[in-house]
């Protein structure tokens, strides 16, 4: 058996991984963020970042977690109804200033963990999104607006 | 008592702007808060407004001194996404430029250090040679800084006359064996500005993620161009450089090293390069619906690419770049940490710094 076969049973998953992209995707069912995390520092995978999708008629969010195993390239997935997720910057350091930029630029809220500005400079207004017709408060505004 | 010096975001030591609140005692940092975000251009948003070729020249320009690694990694991203393989010759010509923007960054990394220890002839040499490394990529693509090298399918210049290039290459090797290899390996100079200053732990290396050389001075062996290989790297032999000490001077002789095992592959690339095409010449490609992510070592370590494409769609729907000094940068903290006040600018430009690809 392969590390990357072994990995679905340690994450308590009946399904296997699939490889679409150049990355080896696992669906997690009903593990949360937190869980993942834990189990990647288990294995001694390495955080590489979280790419944000903002879904197209208001259907919310998914976001992609990428962790590097011995040369791998591991993605689990996440759809957000809502604009809220768990923060894993305690568990894993690393992911303190993508979870920042995301904040930022698509209103997401990371539970559990205070912000500083990290790209953005608008005063203390945070939640700032690049992106026309949203705001952080979801209201219909584009950036321009605001300005 | 303590007071805070802020350093930035003009900085010091490197003309780009960053910001660094440094909490001191003394003579000593105790602490550290790190600004970003004075280069933000919103390249992943602008992107989306790009076609397929309009989108290589737009990322080709996130970074001025490792551009041809982000036109690399999106075009292996869009590969995956358009089922287009570059020919053996194209993955070859990918390795040598990959190669000589390597040298390039090094170097040129090289001569701001020495300049920040006080080097100052040091610096002169290191930019003399950089500029002839500049050469060799002049002479491959006609360009100095934007390459305009890769395309979709493979690369848009040959190499007509690999010899040439390789004399070329073996003479900036014996040049650098000759004067920048040795000084920054044995000089008491550089060992005394950089032994023990900026420490970086392995513990602390691997929980921040660090990638490229500073975590490989760390004591972290990862190297994508071995652990994943890409372009024509399966087929290279080299040896991937790791020093377990974390300071700036390990930081130092990793990328002196790296120097060298970069022209290894450079000769190797040059004296095999296959016969053949340069790109896919002629055949029609069309994007299918989905997400392709590409990681490539660039010289600070790795890029990583997530592009995501509707079929159909002139532009893509989301291109999303994690560069190198993104990951490294908050480690500056860490490294600051306890070290006296005057070596903080050399800490700071011993992870090499590049704001562009971290502000985006």
């Amino acid at each position: 058996m392969t590390l990357l076969e072994s990995i679905p049973e340690k994450l308590g998953s009946t399904e296997t991984f699939v490889e679409k992209g150049g990355v080896h995707w696992l669906p997690l069912g009903a593990m949360n963020v937190r869980e993942l995390a834990k189990a990647m520092n288990g294995l001694h995978a390495r955080f590489i970042t979280i790419t944000a999708y903002q879904l197209p008629k208001e259907e919310g969010f998914r976001l992609e977690y990428h962790w590097d195993l011995d040369g791998q390239l591991l993605g689990f997935a996440f759809v957000l109804a809502g604009n809220t997720i768990e923060s894993i910057f305690d568990l894993c350091e690393a992911s303190d200033w993508i979870e920042r930029e995301i904040h930022e630029e698509y209103s997401l809220e990371f539970t559990g963990r205070e912000y500083e500005p990290l790209l953005l400079r608008q005063g203390d207004e945070t939640g700032v999104n690049l992106r026309d017709g949203v705001t952080a408060s979801g209201a219909a505004a584009s950036s321009q607006e605001k300005k | 008592m303590s007071y805070k010096i802020p350093m930035g975001p003009y900085h010091p030591a490197l003309e780009e702007p960053y910001k660094l609140d440094m909490i001191c005692e003394g003579e000593t940092v105790v602490d550290a808060n790190l600004n970003i975000g004075f280069n933000f251009r919103g390249i992943e948003h602008l992107a989306e407004t790009r076609n397929h070729i309009q989108v290589i020249a737009l990322m080709e320009r996130v970074c001025g001194i490792c551009s041809n690694i982000h036109t690399l990694t999106l075009c292996n991203a869009m590969e995956k996404l358009t089922n287009l393989t570059p020919p053996p010759r194209a993955q070859y010509i990918r390795v040598i430029m990959a190669e000589l923007e390597r040298l390039h960054s090094h170097v040129l990394w090289a001569g701001i250090a020495a300049k920040l220890m006080g080097f100052k002839t040091m610096f002169m040499t290191c930019f003399e040679i950089r500029e002839k490394v500049m050469d060799v990529l002049q002479a491959i693509s006609g360009n100095r800084v934007n390459y305009s090298m890769n395309r979709i399918g493979g690369v848009n210049r040959d190499i007509t006359d690999p010899d040439s290039i390789l004399k070329m290459v073996e003479k900036l090797e014996a040049e650098m064996l000759s004067t920048v290899i040795p000084i920054f390996t044995t000089s008491r100079t550089a060992t005394s500005r950089c032994a023990g200053v900026g420490v970086l732990t392995t513990e602390k290396a691997i929980a921040l993620g660090v990638v490229g050389p500073v975590a490989r001075a760390s004591g972290v062996p990862q190297d994508l161009r071995k652990a994943a290989p890409y372009a024509a790297y399966a087929e290279m032999e080299f040896d991937v450089p790791v020093q377990p000490a974390g300071d700036v001077r390990a930081r130092l002789l990793v990328r002196a090293l790296e120097i060298m095992e970069s022209c290894k592959i450079l000769r190797q690339a040059l004296s095999k390069l296959p016969p053949g095409e340069i790109h896919t010449e002629g055949e029609k490609f069309a994007f299918i619906t989905g997400t392709a992510t590409a990681r490539v070592e660039a010289p600070r370590g790795e890029v990583m690419y997530s592009v995501s494409w509707k079929e159909g769609s002139r532009n893509p729907a989301r291109v999303h770049v994690r560069t190198p000094t993104f990951v490294v940068m908050p480690a500056i903290r860490w490294m600051v940490q306890g070290a006296r006040l005057a070596d903080t600018p050399l800490i700071q430009a011993s992870i090499d710094p590049c704001y562009s690809c971290t502000d985006r």
